[in-house]
């Protein structure tokens, strides 16, 4: 399950199957994040490689959500790397580079190199970005080559005119329909079929990094809530449904 | 309110984890994002084709309670399969600038009154009424845009070619994509491209002429680079002026001096010949050649007229007037090296590559663009890559309905939904469809865009209806027309959504409602049709600008003509439309079937999409074997020779610098929508002139320092950017033109294509001044 803010962000208590590497979760767990935040910078833990994939790897069928994108960045994930955390990134930071939730970032860093490639050399790996003294966090689409066709750097904060803009909430955590169950996936799954590039790792934000990264098949517990209506039988559908 | 409130405590009582969710993150206050009181679940998701370009990428609009919150690209569209750009995603948020239009507006003495609309109709009504009793029908002219829906367009040529008796109908198309339009009907007899997008997908080499995709058509782009990294031999050519993000993203990019494309495309052609890659079987069975008239003009002057008149030739004729053409002459003009025109030319001359052109404004904005049009058919034709998956010279349009709306509408001064007014023919299937008798429509077209702002400076057009477009941002030599809109005697309307310098020459003001707030259809590049439903009620008293020339028409007295109740009229409109596209070369998909689908490609016949025309495994309307080029009479495609002419105006010791202007990814257009994005607006708060580094250091100017850019027109003090988005030759400064705080086409010139009078804003001299 997801972790909630109030929280501390480096608690071992729920986090079951990270047993395998509880010396190491341990220490996260009684260190101050500043000595977390120093163990990384001496030993930068990144992704074995970028997961972009290569013309062999490109799915034949774009299955369910595209689920091979998720399941190939779990197998070229460092253990190390998916069980690091850092609390410095928050959802607060998370929504104030949004329009609504789901839009695409704005980039909140200085821009030096011109060529497009330079974006994914860091974000489609992660790991510590000496530059920014933080954690980069991971494009869930890095097969997509032109990152500044949507995400632009503001040059200002001053508006031409006012806005009158309004956007839903963004979703809510700790949505399990039971207590302690898995809550559903609130957003859509367009783009952001790898769930492991935000929601783990010590780029990822801290309220939503999951506590049992090493579980690789996500949406075997986390399913997409696409309506917030109940079943209700009806008629035409079951008059369709004998008609098949 | 009272039902807001309801749905909202219903949509709360369905989950009830819900209602405690806010206390889990304390302190936590979304940023920028203003909270609207609902959860997430309840946003319901409808289709629309996005508000911008001539992409037509499919969206899919978030609405809850009435307002758009959210867009996510239509995986189910063909056109961007579930990607947009960032204009795209942050679309919606144009609807809801707090300087919203929702009043209608009458200036007296100088000062805007707001009025009630229907009087405000009154008094159009009124106004034309009086203008043609004192000045003639011809004194009339309504002046619409690539970004009107198709019956907004359609209701405009009705009601002033059927109804009124005028002529006076142009959009501001005409600046965007006439020089594609003329070259189609010069070289195929038959307007908008044979291909469509789907060619992204199967070709092996992209040459794109003088069009920065990454930032202009940015989803089809990634299209590209998506085909290049799933094929590692796909390569990219960019042939440009300037440096930009595509020229960074290409393989080779490759700069030529400004309006010497028309003297490498025939270089190209030279070496295809030479080389023997002419494709023989295409070229005897599917092809002509001819030539047309040279030193042609360029329109600076009032009332400049031009008729180009074709003349066959042999290929003896065109390989002769190749000569001229040789690489190593063209290197001289073009500053192409003789290398890089034999490289090009090997890749469309090699039998085994598939080769798609692109190009948009660098083309047809140029004052030869009919010329540089054929020139690029030229090569695609000798070649025989054409009408093929992935073989395609492809003409993109810059506005969401430039080919929906103007081209197929035909809402320009010489054009009918069918045809031309210059034909009888043409004139009687529109009286018959309208209802109208057949001498009321005139045979003669009356002005072009630009012929029309002189005839309103002139005084010859005293009542002129402008909508959904900013001419007095976009005209070039724009201080003339200004001028003339605000001389005495004149009336001008605008349909607008926000106060743009359009709006401040204003006599009356219509608030009116934009994209989703009312039902519409756009048609893309790729001859497709989308439709969209009223998504959001349009705010105050705007509204449907369709609807608003059918009030105004019926108090003129042609209810006859409009007499469809407001519940069904677009529809009606719809249906009405397409009679006079009954053929199976541009039949249109049914209402109910647009309705359904996130658009359709037309032809539409039985129930089929056409995706390339001209080639009868596709198109059911080619009847011959190999390819039917069924637009000229002679089923053949027309090869043009058309000779290298210099640009209107070029640097001189006086004036040396180019001067080039154009867009960027963050604006559309004049911004009068993307600058009411917060976050678009952050990301580009203004225009620049980018300069050459070395230009910069010779002329003394830093990054962020300020130089006056001086023509024989005007001139205007502009912050330097230095290695920034693009970076211009040595000898170019370059200028979005999308900041009405810096009126760059003051500076720029207005000569045209004398075919197709589309105006170049891609060239004039200009000489540079530290400030």
């Amino acid at each position: 399950m997801m972790k909630e803010n109030n929280q501390h962000p480096h608690s071992i208590d729920q986090a079951g199957p990270g047993r395998l590497f509880l010396v190491f979760a341990g220490l996260c767990a009684v260190a101050l994040p500043l000595i977390v935040l120093s163990a990384f910078s001496n030993e930068p833990e990144s992704r074995t490689g970028a997961i972009i994939q290569t013309p062999d790897q490109t799915p034949k069928h774009a299955v369910d959500h595209q689920a091979q994108s998720l399941f190939a960045a779990f197998s070229q994930t460092t253990t190390a790397y998916m069980d690091g955390s850092s609390s410095d990134r928050t959802l607060n930071e998370y929504y104030s580079r949004r329009q609504y939730a789901g839009s695409p970032p704005f980039i909140p860093h200085a821009l030096t190199a011109r060529d497009e490639k330079g974006c994914l050399t860091c974000h489609a790996k992660g790991g510590w970005a000496k530059e920014f003294k933080r954690y980069t966090p991971v494009t869930p689409h890095p097969e997509k080559a032109a990152c500044r066709q949507c995400h632009v750097k503001p040059l200002t904060e001053e508006l031409f005119v006012e806005t009158g803009w309004q956007t839903v909430a963004p979703p809510l955590l700790g949505r399990s329909h039971l207590p302690g169950g898995p809550p559903p996936i609130p957003h859509a799954l367009q783009m952001r079929e790898n769930c492991i590039a935000c929601h783990l790792g010590p780029g990822a934000v801290t309220p939503i990094r999951v506590e049992h990264p090493m579980r690789g098949n996500c949406r075997q517990c986390h399913v997409p809530e696409t309506v917030s209506t109940l079943f209700k039988r009806s008629t035409e559908a079951s008059e369709s449904a004998n008609i098949q | 309110m009272d039902m807001n409130r309801r749905s909202f405590i219903k949509s709360l009582a369905l989950n009830s984890a819900l209602t405690a969710a806010a206390s889990l993150f304390p302190g936590v206050t979304f940023g920028n994002i203003l909270k609207q009181d609902l959860p997430a679940g309840s946003i319901a998701w409808k289709k629309a084709p996005c508000r911008f370009c001539g992409t037509g990428c499919g969206l899919l609009i978030g609405v809850s309670e009435n307002r758009a919150v959210a867009v996510k690209g239509d995986p189910s569209s063909s056109v961007n399969k579930g990607l947009c750009c960032v204009k795209g995603y942050h679309s919606v948020q144009i609807l809801y600038g707090k300087d919203r239009v929702t009043k209608a507006l009458v200036k007296k003495n100088n000062v805007f009154v707001e009025t009630p609309i229907q009087e405000a109709l009154d008094l159009i009504a009124e106004k034309m009424r009086s203008t043609i009793t004192a000045h003639g029908k011809d004194a009339v002219a309504v002046y619409g845009s690539g970004q009107w829906s198709i019956t907004e367009g359609y209701t405009a040529s009705k009601w002033f070619k059927g109804c009124i008796g005028t002529n006076n109908v142009e959009a501001n198309a005409r600046l965007c994509m006439s020089s594609a339009v003329t070259g189609f009907m010069t070289s195929f007899g038959i307007d908008e491209p044979m291909g469509c997008y789907e060619d992204i997908d199967h070709a092996d080499v992209f040459i794109t002429w003088g069009n920065n995709m990454a930032e202009m058509h940015p989803v089809l782009f990634s299209r590209m680079l998506a085909n290049r990294k799933s094929k590692p031999h796909v390569k990219i050519i960019d042939f440009a002026t300037r440096t930009t993000r595509s020229s960074e993203a290409s393989d080779q990019s490759i700069l030529f001096k400004p309006q010497t494309d028309l003297a490498v495309a025939n270089a190209i052609c030279y070496e295809i010949i030479h080389n023997k890659w002419v494709n023989w079987d295409f070229v005897n069975k599917h092809v002509s050649f001819h030539k047309g008239k040279t030193n042609i003009g360029y329109g600076t002057e009032d009332h400049f007229a031009f008729q180009d008149q074709a003349e066959t030739v042999d290929f003896k004729a065109y390989q002769k007037f190749l000569e001229d053409y040789t690489p190593e002459k063209v290197e001289k003009i073009s500053g192409v090296t003789a290398r890089d025109i034999k490289y090009m030319a090997a890749l469309y001359g090699n039998p085994d590559l598939k080769v798609t052109s692109f190009w948009c404004m660098g083309m047809n904005q140029h004052t030869r663009g009919t010329w540089i049009n054929n020139l690029v058919y030229n090569i695609h034709l000798l070649t025989g890559k054409i009408s093929t998956p992935g073989n395609s010279p492809f003409s993109l349009t810059g506005q969401p309905s430039a080919c929906g709306t103007v081209r197929e509408v035909g809402t320009l001064t010489h054009a009918l939904p069918h045809g031309v007014v210059t034909n009888p023919k043409d004139r009687e299937m529109a009286s018959e469809i309208w209802q109208v008798p057949v001498e009321n429509i005139p045979a003669k077209p009356t002005y072009h865009t630009v012929e029309m702002f002189r005839a309103l400076d002139r005084g010859d057009i005293r009542f002129m209806w402008i909508q959904v477009t900013n001419p007095m941002v976009t005209m070039p030599n724009l201080k003339r027309y200004r001028d003339g809109a605000l001389k005495e005697g004149r009336f001008i309307v605008v349909s607008e959504i926000y106060p743009t310098p359009t709006y401040d020459v204003a006599d009356v003001v219509l608030p009116s409602a934009l994209w989703i707030e009312r039902e519409g259809f756009f048609g893309n590049s790729e001859r497709r049709t989308q439709h969209f439903e009223q998504i959001v009620p349009p705010p105050g008293d705007a509204m449907c600008i369709t609807w608003q020339m059918i009030e105004v028409a019926r108090r003129m007295g042609f209810e006859k003509q409009f007499p469809w109740p407001r519940e069904k009229y677009i529809e009606s409109l719809w249906n009405e439309y397409t009679r006079f596209h009954d053929d199976p070369r541009h039949r249109m998909a049914p209402y109910q079937e647009l309705k359904k689908r996130p658009g359709v490609q037309w032809p539409f016949v039985n129930g089929k999409e056409t995706r390339w025309r001209f080639n009868p495994q596709y198109d059911p309307a080619a009847k011959q074997e190999g390819f039917d080029f069924y637009g000229n009479e002679d089923h053949k495609a027309w090869i043009w020779i058309r000779p290298y002419e210099p640009a209107a105006e070029s640097p001189d010791s006086e004036y040396p610098f180019w001067l080039n202007t154009g867009r960027v990814l963050e604006h559309w257009h004049t911004g009068s929508m993307t600058r009411r994005v917060p976050i678009l607006h952050q990301a580009m708060p203004n225009s620049y002139v980018e300069i050459h580094p070395d230009d910069a250091i010779h002329l003394g100017v830093v990054n962020g320092g300020k130089v006056k850019i001086i023509s024989r027109r005007g001139s205007i003090v502009m912050t330097v950017s230095i290695n920034g988005r693009g970076m211009p030759p040595r000898g170019m400064v370059f200028v979005p033109f999308f900041d009405e705080n810096y009126l760059i086409n003051e500076v720029t010139l207005d000569a045209f294509c004398p075919i197709s009078k589309q105006p170049d804003y891609k060239k004039c001299a200009v000489r540079l001044e530290r400030v």
